[in-house]
């Protein structure tokens, strides 16, 4: 029994010592590059020799990484937008309406996700400058929006099919158009979908390198673009402020994220028992 | 309603994709590409020493990367199912998936600042006594798999979570009372039925660390020769021909893991 006991209390501090160094794995990479930023000097050692603000005065003077933002910020917002919309309605028509070949069709709306992301911007760039719309910004958009659109579908579709759809038929029976039934029955129920959709698509859109490496015009780049050509000429802590700001706007998000699901769900807990089940009192 | 999406797919992937695979018959001559069909690059692509050492080192890359991400995922998600503490789930759970949230640049970028010559792990090393010199670990192979192996984590996790989560807890609980030992009891009971996940995870991972384009770019130094590198070269030299062959292959190989995968995944289900 004692043997037992014990046998136990080592498997669990094994277990603890493991999760432990994990999370040090996880964290690490981040960690080393804040404390880098208010590194002293412009090569990286460690222990950190001194400490300053500099790389922070550096990046306040770094246009190019202001307009880098700005221009990753408006893309992901509209592609995001964009891939909400139509990725919805595509969701929809995957679960409601009779379609030839439902399996292929879903398959098919969902390949993206399979293609490495350097062959697709390959491809698109080919194809671009073939059809002479390189460098316009609807090619740029178009492009972002399709990365982003078969994760918006997975997700919708799998919200929209657990819906109960006698609440949409009572809508209608009540004299509410389609849009409003939309708007006031189906779309609080898939609220939680749509957030987690919207989120993982604006984080996707924001961080693509390879797709727009070979679209934007040189001068116009996105951030993550911006940094991944500063980071093949120069190595200063510069980029380590930049990222910290970054690791603190991802932070920002999740913690946005956690308030807005407080009560809900998560999504991974797949076998875990569901906790709310009831229907909200929208209709009226 | 399916009609805008359809069209956007049309527009931005099934027309790109065949101008994709037009280009690969081209002919690329002394610095310019020719409307010529010919086969040259695809034999050059089977036969060549050189381009089979980039198809060999891709492959060899991304197995080290996969069998990484999950020798630390795999515990990592067991721990994520035994943890009793609803807190601590929650929590273990945000750490391991908020880093999809940064920048696979600054992840790229953390890792290097972690692995130099002068970095951390180097300190603590030579602090230990156990490197007398630096150890390069990056602009290597080595920096290139750990950091992949970090950045696909989660998706590891994830998978082989959701498998464990839907076990039955009486399952393991009658292979204890009827005698089985810890061991015996995770042999027989949990790693069998999480194989599904496994798989799964095997599958993202692998063809993720197929396609993985920016961190062999930083952290490979140019020592680390893969096909989306070799596919981003060519294109950045007007060899066409060359980028759209390399990308097929890619895409073939991808295509082969995961309908192997799925091969598994319905085997292992059974």
């Amino acid at each position: 029994m004692q043997a037992a006991a014990s046998g136990i209390r080592i498997r669990y501090l094994f277990l603890w010592a493991f999760t432990l160094l994990g999370v040090l794995f996880i964290i690490a990479p981040l960690f080393v590059v804040v404390v880098n930023s208010f590194s002293s000097v412009a090569y990286n050692v460690f222990p950190p020799e001194g400490f300053s603000l500099r790389w922070y005065q550096n990046l306040a003077g770094q246009a190019a990484f202001y307009a880098g933002a700005w221009r990753s910020l408006v893309l992901a917002t509209l592609a995001t937008l964009g891939a909400l919309i139509i990725g919805t309605m595509a969701g929809y028509a995957l679960v409601r309406y009779r379609l030839p070949m439902p399996n292929l069709v879903k398959a098919f709306m969902l390949s993206p996700i399979v293609m490495p992301k350097i062959v697709l911007g390959v491809a698109l760039f080919m194809f671009f400058v073939r059809i002479g719309t390189l460098g316009g910004y609807s090619s740029l958009l178009f492009t972002h929006m399709l990365v982003v659109l078969p994760f918006v579908i997975s997700l919708i579709a799998a919200a929209l099919f657990s819906f109960d759809w006698t609440l949409q038929e009572a809508a209608m029976d009540l004299g509410a158009g389609p849009l409003e039934t939309f708007f006031r029955v189906i779309l609080p129920e898939i609220s939680v979908s749509v957030v987690v959709a919207g989120v993982f698509a604006f984080v996707t859109s924001f961080d693509q390198v390879e797709t727009t490496l070979f679209l934007v015009r040189p001068g116009d780049n996105t951030l993550p673009v911006e940094m991944f050509l500063y980071l093949q000429k120069w190595q200063d802590p510069t980029i380590a402020a930049l990222s910290t700001v970054l690791i603190l706007f991802a932070v920002a998000i999740i913690g946005g994220l956690s308030l807005v699901l407080r009560d809900q769900k998560l999504p991974l807990d797949v076998g875990g028992s569901r906790t709310e089940t009831t229907a909200k009192e929208t209709t009226a | 309603m399916l009609a805008p999406s359809l069209a956007l797919m049309l527009y931005a992937f099934v027309l790109p994709m065949l101008t994709f695979f037009e280009y690969s018959f081209y002919t690329f001559r002394r610095g310019k590409l020719l409307d010529e069909f010919s086969l040259t690059t695809y034999r050059r692509f089977l036969f060549d020493a050189y381009y089979q050492t980039i198809v060999l080192d891709t492959l060899w890359m991304a197995t080290l990367t996969t069998l990484l991400a999950l020798a630390i995922g795999y515990p990592l998600a067991f721990a994520l199912w035994r943890l009793e503490r609803p807190w601590m789930k929650r929590w273990l759970s945000l750490i391991i998936f908020s880093p999809i949230i940064v920048s696979v640049v600054v992840r790229s970028y953390g890792w290097i600042v972690l692995l130099a010559d002068q970095g951390p792990v180097n300190w603590i090393l030579k602090t230990s006594g156990l490197a007398a010199e630096p150890v390069t670990l990056v602009f290597n192979l080595v920096g290139v798999v750990l950091s992949l192996a970090h950045v696909f984590l989660p998706f590891v996790v994830f998978p082989i979570y959701s498998s464990m989560s839907r076990i039955d807890p009486a399952l393991r609980e009658a292979a204890m009372d009827l005698g089985a030992g810890w061991l015996r009891t995770f042999r027989s009971i949990t790693l069998p039925l999480t194989l599904p996940g496994v798989v799964a995870a095997v599958q993202i991972a692998f063809t993720l660390a197929l396609g993985a384009f920016v961190t062999p770019a930083m952290l490979g130094g140019g020592r680390v020769l893969v096909l989306p590198l070799q596919v981003y070269n060519a294109t950045a030299e007007i060899n066409w021909p060359v980028a759209a062959v390399g990308g097929l292959v890619l895409l073939v190989i991808a295509i082969i893991v995961v309908a192997l995968c799925n091969r598994l995944l319905k085997y292992s289900e059974a």
